[in-house]
């Protein structure tokens, strides 16, 4: 997998490989490991500043506590164009753009995958949802439970009673 | 072990003899009679647990007595699990599996030292007041609503008995107010509980020739071993370090940060070894949220009673630095 990225960031892969690597990295495994470590290390070749520990965190949350931007309108006869409602998610791509831009490998740049890296979210959701379930409860789930139970104040109020997670069916069906 | 001593001073201040009547009348003062009644009473009951689609009744029995305090859980629904505590110690006894797994706490510190010192502080991050009075399994019961300053957190609606204090109820909202999970007790005799032979779990006996999984746990710096973790969302603070095992004997890393009310663990352990390959991503029962990711091949596991955005924000802070 770390010479597929290596590949990847060198400009040697085809368009079809790309496409599969870029998934790959999104995965947020292995891959993803591998892409900052190259660009860290390329980082560290060309003696560029780094940036400082926990920015992406930051950045992260930064991004998360942005107001609703894209507020759903009724549309009315001679509105704006389109572009002018969605000054956020332009701004977003911007950035996804010259993140792309400035991390892309130097040579042999194809057509990018810029528009992949910023989908812009659908008008009328908020941009602050709740993140919802997208993986089942994991096999160890009810260690895991039990390890956690043990800590949580709650049980100064229910006594043993929170532990029915633990053994719960949802959790032992697994 | 000086937090432990001020709690241990604070706890002392909190609760003076005498001083239920004093406080009865606030919202904080009902927060202390749960605490005290789930800490002091015998009793025996049959709850119902509700999460989404889900329900399942269990009978839960307490006795408190010159030994300790011992309690056990019952599933009355499908295979009959059980979950006996006493003392520090949780045994989990699994049909299915055949399995008895035991977990201890650390550090010998008794479970009630947890809240008393935070029921105060309680209220940075939560608003706390008293609502109406209801009528649940034949108890009259004062309805407390704690509702949280900011959407890190769940919202938590109690109702105890208002002779005892004992809890009846607990449904945990989000910040829509839908119901994320809920406690109900259907019946409930409060008193001395079952005779000293009904207290050994029942399965217990039948449970001689099954596995046993123990957790070994010592207290550990994990920072001390690169890992960093700005658990940065406002009102957590961490409670618990260590290292454990987890799971066939994988030596794990576990790191607790807690509000007061609801408790956050971070799970850090080495992907070599494992059976099946890890799935980041985001998991839910009831009120527990699950992240999973990936860091400096190790697998980060953020398992907390707190909404999704919360668990994710902890599970994204985690950094691996190799030490120097």
């Amino acid at each position: 997998m770390s010479e597929k990225i290596s590949a990847l960031m060198d400009g040697e892969l085809e368009a079809h490989e790309q496409r599969g690597s870029y998934a790959e990295v999104a995965r947020e495994g292995e891959a993803l490991e591998a892409w900052r470590v190259y660009h860290l290390v390329g980082d560290a070749l060309r003696d560029t500043a780094l940036l400082s520990v926990g920015f992406s965190a930051r950045m992260e949350a930064k991004l998360a506590e942005e107001p609703t931007v894209l507020a759903p309108r009724v549309p009315q006869a001679g509105s704006r164009p389109r572009w002018r409602v969605l000054p956020m998610a332009a701004s977003l791509a911007a950035v996804a753009l010259v993140a792309w831009v400035a991390f892309a490998p130097q040579s042999g740049m194809q057509r990018g995958p810029e528009v992949a890296l910023a989908p812009a979210k659908p008008p009328g959701k908020p941009a602050v949802e709740a993140p919802a379930p997208n993986v089942p409860l994991p096999s160890a789930a009810g260690d895991y439970l039990l390890a956690h139970q043990a800590y949580s104040p709650r049980g100064n109020l229910q006594g043993v009673a929170p532990y029915v997670r633990t053994v719960s069916e949802s959790v032992r069906r697994k | 072990m000086k937090a432990l001593a001020c709690s241990a001073v604070l706890a002392a201040a909190l609760f003076p003899f005498g001083a239920q009547a004093q406080y009865s009348h606030d919202a904080n003062g009902w927060l202390n009679k749960i605490y005290r009644a789930t800490h002091t009473l015998s009793y025996a009951g049959t709850f119902v647990y509700q999460q989404g689609e889900h329900s399942e009744s269990s009978r839960v029995t307490r006795q408190v007595d010159a030994r300790g305090d011992y309690e056990k859980l019952v599933s009355l629904d499908g295979t009959p699990r059980e979950v006996v505590r006493f003392k520090d110690e949780v045994k989990c006894y699994l049909p299915e599996s055949q399995t008895v797994k035991i977990d201890k706490r650390s550090g010998g510190r008794s479970f009630p030292a947890l809240l008393p010192a935070q029921i105060s502080s309680l209220g940075e991050n939560y608003d706390i007041a008293t609502g109406g009075t209801t009528r649940i399994a034949q108890f009259e019961c004062q309805e407390i609503v704690l509702t949280p300053k900011d959407a890190l957190r769940y919202g938590y609606q109690l109702w105890a008995d208002k002779a005892s204090g004992m809890l009846l109820k607990a449904r945990v909202f989000n910040e829509k107010g839908e119901t994320v999970e809920q406690f109900t007790f259907t019946e409930l005799s409060i008193g001395r509980g079952p005779g000293r032979e009904k207290r050994r779990a029942t399965i217990e006996a039948r449970s001689k020739d099954w596995r046993v999984e123990q957790a070994a746990v010592v207290p550990a710096n994990l920072a001390d071993e690169g890992w960093t973790i700005r658990a940065d969302i406002p009102g957590f603070h961490k409670i618990a370090e260590l290292t454990r095992t987890l799971v066939k004997s994988r030596p794990v890393g576990q790191l607790v940060y807690s509000d007061g009310l609801a408790a956050v663990s971070v799970f850090i352990e080495p992907l070599a070894g494992r059976a099946e390959p890890l799935q980041p991503g985001l998991s839910s029962i009831g009120a527990v949220n699950i992240y999973t990711r990936e860091v400096a091949n190790h697998a980060v596991t953020v398992v907390g009673e707190a909404p999704a955005a919360s668990v994710r924000r902890i599970a994204q802070t985690v950094e691996y630095r190799r030490p120097q």
